[in-house]
C-alpha cells in the first residue's frame, strides 16, 4: 500500500511539475527562456497524464472510494511544496523527481 | 457610493474574514492535533505498555478481570487495543454511568495510569471551544458559515486564480503575503471546502431541527430509531425467567465479526453468565469511510446464534454518514492521516496569512489614524499574537503540564486545562504589553524551543518515554513543528523588507 501512495504522491508531484512549466511565466523562471509552442503542449498533456496516473495509483493504494479523497490531498500538497520550492530552488523543484525513483525502488521491495 | 461586486466581495471578505478568522484560526490547527488525537492520548499515558496480544487473548484478559472483580456487573465493556491505541480498557455499567479501568495487558490486573484531559481535548475543544452546553457548537457552526462565505468572496475577488496558481513570490513585504495567502488558498481548495462543508454538515440535525421538530415531534431518540432500516430491535423468543448460564466463548465470535466487519475496536456484554446474555462486537471507526458509530453484530451469550449483523444503512443515513466520515477522516491508515494533518496545518497557515496580512497592509498607515482606529489596530494587532503564537504556546504547554504536574494531585486534568487557559490569557497580556515585534518573537520562540525540547522532557520525567512508536512520532512531529515556529521566530526578528509600492494603481489592484 505505501508504495502505490507513495507513487500517488510522485506522479501527483510530477504532474503538477509539468502543469506548471507549462505555463511561460514559470518555464521562464527555472530555464530563464520561453519554451516553445509544441513544448509547452507537451508539457501540459503530460501534466495531465501524470495526475490521471497519480489517481490510478490513489485508487490502488486505497481502493476507489477513499482514492479519490487521497488523490485530492495529494494534488493539494504536492502543488504547496512545489510552489514553496520553485522561488528557492527552481533547478532542485525540476529535478525532485529524479530522487522520486530509488525511494520508491526501496519502499517497493522492503515493504 | 456604488460599489462594483468585486468591491463590495472584497469588503466582505477583509472584515468578515477578520472576525472569523481569529476563532476560524483556533478550530482549524487544534482541529488538525486532533487528527492524532489518539496519539496525543497515548504520549499523555506514559503508563501504557506495548504489547502485541491478539483480539481474542485481549478480550480473554478483561474478560478474566472482569469475571473475577465485577461478576456482578449487569453490563460489561471492553475496548480492545488496536493499531493506534495499546489501551485495554474493561469497564461496567452502561455509557453514561460507566466506570472504566485500564488493564495491563501482561497480567490483566489494573494499571494506574496518571489523569489526564488527553489528545481528546483537543478534539473537543475542536467544535466546542470549551463552552458550556451548545454555545460552542453553535458558534463553531456560525464560524463555518463565515469560512464558507470569506471562500467563496476570496475566489470571486481573486482575479488571476490559474494565472497565478503557482506563483509565490518571496521576501517582498505584503505582496508575499498576498502571494502565500492566495496560493495556500487555491491550491488547497479542494480540501478547504470539503472540510468546511462537512465540518458544517455533521451537526445538521442540530443546526437545522426544523425537520425533525415536525415529523418526531422533536423526540430525537425517535428520530434516530426511524433511521435504522431494520427494525432497532430483533424479536428473540426468550424464556421469561432467566437463569444462570455459563458464557459463550469469545473467540469464535471475535473471527467470525472480524471476517464480516474487518478490525475490531469492542465488545459489550449484557447480563453476563445469565441464560438472556447478548454480545455485542463492535468494528474500528475506519474501516469505511462512512462513520460506524454504533454499529456492530450482536450475538446471543450462551448459544454464540448471530443475533444481527451489521445494519444496513439507508441512503440518507449513509449519505450524512460519509459526509462526516469524510470530516472525522479515520479511514485510509496513517498515510491518510497524515494529510489530513498536514494539509490542516497549511489551512491554519492560510488563515493566520490571511489575518497577518489585514495588519500588514495598514502598517504603513497607523500614524495618520485616528484615536481609536489606533487603538483597535493595536487589539488586532495583539489578538492576532494571542490567536497564532499564543495559541501555540498554549497547545505545547498542556502537553509540558501532563508531564510536570504531580501525579496524584486532585482534579488533575483540571489542572492541566487550567494551564492551557492560563498561558493563553497570560500571552493575550504579554502581547499587549510588549511591543509588536517583540511579543511574536518571544511567543513564537518559547513555544518553539518547547516543543523542541519535548524529548528532554519525556526523558527527565518519565520512566519508558518510547514504550510506544506512536510517542516518539508525537515527538518528533513536535520537534519538527518546533523548528518551523523557531524559523518563523527568526524571520520576525530580520528587519522588516519595506517596498514603497511603484504606482498607486498598482495598490488598488492589490485590495484583496
Amino acid at each position: 500500500m505505501l508504495a502505490d501512495f507513495f507513487a500517488g504522491l510522485g506522479f501527483a508531484y510530477l504532474g503538477m511539475l509539468a502543469l506548471c512549466q507549462g505555463l511561460d511565466r514559470h518555464y521562464k523562471q527555472v530555464w530563464g527562456k520561453a519554451p516553445s509552442a509544441r513544448l509547452s503542449r507537451l508539457l501540459r498533456v503530460a501534466g495531465w497524464v501524470s495526475l490521471a496516473l497519480s489517481l490510478w495509483f490513489c485508487a490502488q493504494a486505497w481502493g476507489w472510494a477513499m482514492g479519490p479523497v487521497g488523490w485530492f490531498g495529494l494534488l493539494s500538497l504536492s502543488g504547496f511544496s512545489l510552489l514553496m520550492l520553485l522561488p528557492y530552488r527552481p533547478r532542485l523543484a525540476v529535478w525532485l523527481p529524479m530522487g522520486f525513483v530509488p525511494v520508491w525502488a526501496v519502499i517497493a521491495t522492503l515493504l | 457610493m456604488k460599489q462594483t461586486l468585486t468591491q463590495s466581495m472584497a469588503w466582505l471578505h477583509t472584515w468578515g474574514g477578520l472576525i472569523v478568522g481569529w476563532l476560524l484560526f483556533v478550530i482549524f490547527l487544534t482541529g488538525s492535533l486532533a487528527v492524532f488525537d489518539q496519539e496525543i492520548d497515548n504520549w499523555m499515558t506514559p503508563e501504557l505498555p506495548a504489547h502485541h496480544l491478539t483480539d481474542e487473548q485481549a478480550a480473554q484478559r478483561a474478560l478474566t478481570y472482569l469475571q473475577t472483580h465485577k461478576a456482578d456487573a449487569k453490563q460489561w465493556g471492553i475496548s480492545l487495543p488496536y493499531e493506534r491505541s495499546p489501551q485495554l480498557q474493561a469497564s461496567t455499567g452502561g455509557r453514561r454511568d460507566g466506570v472504566s479501568v485500564t488493564l495491563d495487558p501482561d497480567t490483566g490486573e489494573v494499571l494506574p495510569v496518571r489523569e489526564t484531559v488527553g489528545g481528546r481535548f483537543f478534539f473537543l475543544f475542536h467544535f466546542t471551544l470549551h463552552m458550556p452546553r451548545m454555545i460552542g457548537i453553535y458558534l463553531v457552526g456560525a464560524l463555518a458559515m463565515g469560512m464558507l462565505a470569506a471562500l467563496v468572496s476570496g475566489i470571486v475577488i481573486h482575479k488571476k486564480f490559474f494565472k497565478e496558481f503557482f506563483t509565490f513570490r518571496p521576501a517582498k513585504g505584503q505582496r508575499s503575503w498576498l502571494d502565500a495567502h492566495n496560493a495556500s488558498a487555491v491550491l488547497l481548495l479542494p480540501f478547504h471546502l470539503m472540510i468546511t462543508y462537512t465540518g458544517l454538515a455533521i451537526f445538521l440535525v442540530i443546526y437545522m431541527p426544523a425537520a425533525m421538530d415536525a415529523l418526531f415531534d422533536g423526540d430525537r431518540e425517535a428520530f434516530f430509531k426511524a433511521q435504522d432500516k431494520t427494525p432497532a430491535s430483533v424479536a428473540v423468543q426468550r424464556p421469561a425467567t432467566t437463569e444462570p448460564a455459563p458464557l459463550v466463548a469469545l473467540g469464535p465470535l471475535l473471527s467470525q465479526a472480524r471476517a464480516v466487519m474487518g478490525p475490531l475496536g469492542g465488545i459489550s456484554i449484557s447480563n453476563p453468565g445469565m441464560s438472556n446474555a447478548e454480545i455485542q462486537i463492535r468494528p474500528i471507526l475506519g474501516n469505511r469511510i462512512a462513520l460506524t458509530k454504533g454499529q456492530g453484530m450482536r450475538f446471543d451469550g450462551v448459544s454464540g446464534e448471530q443475533l444481527s449483523g451489521p445494519t444496513e444503512m439507508r441512503p440518507t443515513v449513509l449519505t450524512h454518514r460519509v459526509i462526516s466520515g469524510l470530516h472525522f477522516a479515520q479511514f485510509g491508515g496513517y498515510p491518510m492521516r497524515w494529510l489530513y494533518f498536514i494539509c490542516g496545518l497549511i489551512s491554519s497557515a492560510m488563515i493566520a496569512s490571511g489575518l497577518v496580512l489585514f495588519t500588514v497592509k495598514r502598517r504603513r498607515k497607523y500614524a495618520s489614524e485616528g484615536r481609536v482606529a489606533q487603538v483597535l489596530y493595536r487589539l488586532v494587532e495583539a489578538l492576532n499574537v494571542t490567536v497564532m503564537a499564543g495559541l501555540s504556546l498554549a497547545c505545547i504547554s498542556l502537553l509540558w503540564g501532563n508531564r510536570l504536574l504531580p501525579l496524584g494531585m486532585v482534579d488533575r486534568p483540571d489542572a492541566e486545562l487550567n494551564v492551557f487557559f492560563g498561558v493563553w490569557a497570560l500571552s493575550f497580556v504579554h502581547a499587549l504589553v510588549r511591543p509588536r515585534m517583540q511579543a511574536w518573537r518571544e511567543q513564537l520562540g518559547l513555544a518553539g524551543l518547547m516543543c523542541v525540547s519535548l524529548p528532554l522532557l519525556s526523558v527527565f520525567t518519565v520512566n519508558r518515554p518510547w514504550a510506544l512508536h506512536s510517542s516518539m512520532g508525537v515527538e518528533l512531529t513536535a520537534m519538527v513543528l518546533g523548528a518551523l515556529l523557531l524559523w518563523a521566530c527568526w524571520k520576525v526578528s530580520q528587519p522588516a523588507v519595506e517596498r514603497v509600492p511603484r504606482k498607486k494603481t498598482a495598490v488598488m489592484a492589490e485590495v484583496n
